[in-house]
């Protein structure tokens, strides 16, 4: 069992009701991948993964990590075993490529070797052969604030590869890639799950790419489940219900656009990046 | 030798060095071999100093010990220090001293004074043609010296009182220059209507020709009054008070290198002195409200 | 005018009340600070201050007052190097324990944070009298005093800029299982480097000026110096010190853009994170700290003797109990409010002057207003201001006003800068006047960064007006420094606590206004 979610909600402060009543379940190895509109609460459900929140109703246990009973340092162990990669990858832009990398593992590492890594990065060779699983291992001592976003956004996948995490999440992994590149480096996230055997969970707005890459597709919809299938099981149908609040046309590499630097004056890439 | 080292190489071992060079010879050498001196800043605190020297060196050969003379700009930082022992010899006005003698319950001891502080002055100036008479202080700006000074600030105020005027609801404005020179700077600028010194740095400045006397003018003189000293902390070994008290009587104006101290000192001679001397002073300044 | 609700803007009843109350509040406090702007035109004030000006040239340059500018220029560079040094020391560690930056949920620590009002809050006077009961007169006590109050204010800061940036790197790297610690040092502190870097550098070169409150205790320096000069008047030797200020001033100005750059500058592509550069200034920081040190030659190991330890803690009794009478704490009450009004005005004056000249062109010429103006210190400001304006709060609020619009002046000029410049160039090209576009395009992406500083400055300023009261502008510092110098300690006390009280509340209000306004 990779994680169980028996019966869970979430509700934030302002009484808005991002999840109600999931029950999922997944074992270890599983890929699975969350579809359904914006706002429907994929991203609270990652985070609910994570560990970033901790539900309102509910049981969650997460690769046999039941929450409730959660002491300081063994939630640490636990999410040094989740790897979570963002939609704005959370890198400062004066990080450096390396640096960036190397934090995937600061969960594992003894202390010395963390502070140590700040002035000289201790596992070059690792990061090199993470970054160059997504074309990146010429860009390794480049600072963050030099690539682009899509180039930014494969550092955080490459961090998350480098980290060999049990638990991969993933939110919008690919969002700001061309398909084809998208297409690659969703491919890269898969086969490092399979060869390790870890759990992968993605959220993606493409359904095209979703089903064609996950054998599982969950459908969320106003925070509930709206199926859970494998992905041949998914008829055209279902998709035009679960996405009825956009319209007729569903949301697929080729007519959606690539996620784009919002405006300045809201945390953008720019921000996640200076 | 591995405090050089040390010293050498980081911040981390000069601290470590100091602190153990400190530990090492805090209460024994520092006090013996070392007289340490300071004055109130009732000047600016580098004539201070710079009046100081010769004194220093005199009292070098008098007494066999190292001098080291710190100016300050704050009264209450001397009076502070010698009431924790980390000065030895203070030249303190009437007021500091009272406040030194509270605050070493007594123990602290004046020495010498000059012939001048036996009958003290100070005087009220102004640039104003209209003010003639204390009276006519009254909804004018006033500056005072600093706000521990005897000449300066609180006989002023008690013979003000005397006088019927109480500064803190009769003037306009108070303001505490903090020094004898600054507060004829602020009158002659026109900063104050009016303010009161020292007579002795006021006849400095007369006589090197600092302040425009067409401009500035006294109007009034308060009675004479016991003022400055040099004060010694009580429990200074009592060979070391002899021969200091006994090193500032024999200062002779005959004597061309004393009559340089001298006059410097702004002083005829030096003159015994003794706590009685400023009870009223304490008096004054608890009826002026500057003692509680 | 009826609109129908949906054609009203929904913003305009909260900023039409917004405003009313800001005048409501405003007015009363013009009127404390008695502005009166008509006396800095005054034909005799004018010629007073004329004839003082005058006196400046030509700058004092005999080689005796130049032997001693030389020696006070080293004393203070070195008493504000050891002083800084101390102050980093202390903040470093409080910064982490008040800042919110890498925790998970944003509990501030409240035990902490009034530590930081204390050490801040408390003037650096007093402080330096505590120290002269252990080290007696002299540097020592002066760069302790320096050090608390500067370590108070660096750590609030340091806490701040933590706290400002982007909290997702910090906040993924603790998902990933990651320290609190080794997530600042790998979320945050990328992003900060810059700031921390620039604003440490920044309270050096004030430290610097601070000298002056140093000299209270013997510790020498250039603010004594200048202390002097101005009391007596004498022009040319105000001067040459102004001149050396200014210097300063500058060279602090190279060494913190030198870092920025190097901070700004993408390291070449190899393992190494750190050039020869970087190096080098690390090199040059700590011999210059230990420089001064040694050049001060500090023990402090009379810190930490028993006897120190009793002496510190009599006379930090004898503060207690405060005097708390009725007829006290109504002096004690009209100095709070003429201080706030010193300072709220004051800086309300330099943020509007600040935010006029930031855009004005040529850029250098104005750089070189900024720190001049900033380069003299308030106290020295607010000596020439009385001589135009007479004594009184309103010599006080032109000379935080003159000081504060060469900081605000430059730091607004950055900000602008660095806020987003696409919105406002899409404006100029579509049409727009440069000055709409700059209103429309650039100021909203400054803004908060802007108010920000401002009432940032405002809480040091009303630290600052307590000061200026030394030189007779009234309001708390004129009371604590009467009642210091008298040893009244249970009333200095009273002060003191207003004083607190005061920071406090300012402090509060800037956090309220800076979170409403952001």
């Amino acid at each position: 069992m990779s994680f169980a979610l028996n019966g869970v909600g979430l509700t934030h402060a302002n009484g808005f009701v991002a999840l109600d009543g999931i029950t999922l379940q997944a074992d270890q190895g599983e890929h699975i991948a969350l579809i359904g509109p914006s706002g429907a609460g994929k991203t609270s459900l990652i985070s609910l993964l994570g560990t970033a929140l901790a539900p309102s109703s509910g049981q969650v246990s997460i690769l046999d990590f039941g929450q409730n009973t959660a002491s300081t340092a063994a939630l640490k162990r636990l999410r040094a075993r989740i790897g979570t990669v963002h939609q704005a990858p959370p890198i400062p832009g004066r990080q450096r490529v390396i640096t960036a990398v190397l934090a995937g593992r600061l969960g594992q590492w003894p202390v010395w070797k963390s502070l140590a890594s700040l002035f000289y990065p201790l596992d070059i060779p690792g990061a090199r052969e993470a970054l160059a699983r997504l074309d990146l291992a010429d860009k390794i001592f480049q600072r963050c604030d030099q690539l682009s976003g899509g180039q930014l956004q494969r550092v955080g996948i490459a961090r998350v590869l480098y980290q060999q995490a049990d638990l991969i999440l993933a939110d919008e992994p690919v969002s700001a890639l061309d398909p084809v590149l998208a297409q690659s480096s969703l491919q890269r996230l898969i086969d490092d799950a399979a060869s390790r055997g870890a759990t992968l969970v993605a959220s993606l707005h493409a359904v095209d790419l979703a089903l064609n890459s996950f054998p599982r597709i969950v459908g969320i919809k106003a925070g509930r489940i709206a199926f859970d299938l494998p992905a041949s099981s998914v008829s055209e149908a279902m998709l035009h219900e679960l996405y009825a609040s956009e319209g007729q046309i569903l949301p697929t590499q080729s007519n959606e656009a690539c996620f784009t630097p919002q405006a300045a004056s809201t945390p953008p890439l720019r921000s996640a990046c200076t | 030798m591995t405090c050089s080292i040390a010293r050498r190489w980081a911040l981390k071992g000069a601290l470590a060095c100091a602190f153990a060079a400190t530990l090492g010879n805090l209460p024994a050498v520092a006090e013996d071999a070392v007289l340490r001196v300071s004055a109130i800043p009732d000047e600016a605190p580098t004539e201070l100093q710079r009046k100081f020297a010769p004194l220093g060196k005199y009292l070098e050969a008098q007494t066999g010990m190292k001098v080291v003379f710190t100016p300050v700009s704050d009264y209450a930082a001397v009076v502070e220090s010698l009431a924790t022992k980390k000065i030895d010899l203070a030249w303190l006005g009437g007021f500091t001293f009272i406040q030194a003698k509270i605050r070493t319950n007594g123990t602290a001891i004046p020495i010498a004074q000059r012939e001048e502080d036996a009958k003290f002055t100070s005087k009220f100036i102004t640039a104003d043609p209209a003010i003639k008479t204390l009276a006519d202080l009254k909804g004018k700006t006033f500056a005072f010296g600093a706000p521990s000074s005897t000449s300066g600030s609180l006989m002023p105020r008690f013979f003000l009182q005397q006088a019927g005027l109480n500064p803190e609801t009769d003037f306009k404005r108070v303001a505490f220059s903090g020094a004898h020179d600054a507060t004829v700077a602020f009158v002659a600028a026109g900063k104050a209507d009016a303010g009161v010194l020292n007579a002795s740095v006021w006849d400095k400045l007369v006589e090197q020709k600092k302040v425009d006397t067409d401009k500035v003018h006294v109007f009034a003189t308060t009675p004479p009054y016991f003022d400055y000293n040099w004060t010694v902390r009580g429990d200074l070994d009592p060979a070391l008070i002899k021969k200091l008290t006994d090193a500032f009587l024999k200062l002779d104006p005959a004597n061309p290198e004393h009559k340089e101290i001298l006059g410097l000192q702004r002083a005829a001679k030096f003159i015994p002195t003794k706590k009685e001397n400023y009870d009223g002073i304490e008096k004054a300044a608890h009826a002026a409200g500057l003692l509680k | 005018m009826h609109l129908k609700p949906a054609e009203r803007d929904p913003a305009s009843q909260p900023r039409f009340y917004s405003a009313l109350l800001a005048l409501f509040i405003l007015w009363p406090l013009f009127q404390a600070a008695e502005v009166s702007p008509g006396a800095l035109f005054d034909p005799s004030n004018l010629k007073v201050i004329g004839s003082f000006l005058s006196g400046f040239l030509p700058p004092e340059r005999g080689s005796e007052f130049l032997g001693y500018l030389g020696k006070a220029t080293l004393e203070t560079l070195a008493i504000a190097t050891a002083g800084m040094a101390l102050a980093g020391l202390l903040a470093l560690p409080l910064a982490y324990l008040a800042s919110a930056a890498g925790r998970e949920k944003p509990t501030l620590n409240p035990l902490i944070r009034s530590l930081l009002t204390i050490l801040r809050g408390v003037p650096e006077l007093v402080w330096a009298l505590v120290f002269v009961r252990v080290f007696g007169l002299g540097p020592a006590a002066g760069v302790l005093a320096l050090g608390l109050t500067y370590g108070g204010m660096l750590a609030k800061v340091y806490a701040e800029i933590l706290e400002s940036v982007d909290a997702a790197p910090a906040r993924a790297l603790r998902l990933n299982g990651a320290s609190r610690p080794l997530a600042i040092l790998y979320g945050v502190i990328p992003q900060v480097s810059k700031e921390l870097a620039s604003y440490t550098v920044y309270r050096w070169e004030c430290a610097v000026r601070a000298s002056v409150v140093m000299g209270f205790v013997g510790a020498g320096g250039l603010g004594q110096l200048m202390d002097q000069a101005m009391k007596m008047f004498n022009g040319g030797e105000a001067a040459s010190i102004l001149i050396t200020f200014l210097l300063l001033v500058f060279v602090a100005d190279l060494i913190s853009s030198g870092l920025r750059r190097s901070l700004d500058q993408a390291p070449p592509p190899s393992a190494a994170p750190f050039g020869p550069g970087s190096t080098g200034l690390l090199a040059i920081f700590v011999a210059a700290v230990t420089a001064s040190f040694w050049f001060l030659d500090i023990g402090f190991g009379a810190l930490f003797t028993l006897e120190s330890a009793s002496s510190i803690n009599q006379f930090i009794g004898s503060f207690f109990p405060p005097d708390l009478s009725a007829a006290w704490l109504r002096k004690v009450a009209q100095g709070v409010w003429e201080t706030l009004a010193i300072s709220a005005v004051g800086t309300l004056f330099a943020a509007l002057a600040g935010l006029l000249l930031a855009q004005a062109r040529p850029r250098l010429l104005f750089n070189f207003i900024f720190n001049a103006l900033r380069s003299v210190p308030e106290l020295v400001w607010a000596t020439i201001t009385a001589l135009s304006v007479g004594l009184g709060p309103f010599a006080g609020v032109l000379a935080l006003a003159l000081h504060t619009t060469g900081v605000l002046g430059r730091l607004y000029a950055e900000a602008l800068d660095n806020a987003p410049a696409a919105p406002g160039r899409a404006l100029r090209l579509s049409g727009v006047p440069s000055g709409l576009a700059f209103l429309y395009g650039t100021l909203p992406g400054a803004a908060p960064q802007l108010i920000a500083y401002t009432l940032y400055r405002w809480e040091m300023n009303i630290r600052m007006a307590a000061i200026l009261g030394f030189v007779g502008a009234g309001g708390l510092g004129q009371l604590l420094y009467f009642e210091l110098s008298l040893f009244h300690y249970a009333q200095a006390s009273t002060v003191i606590i207003a004083m607190l009280l005061l920071s406090i509340a300012v402090d509060q209000t800037s956090a309220w206004l800076r979170r409403r306004m952001a």
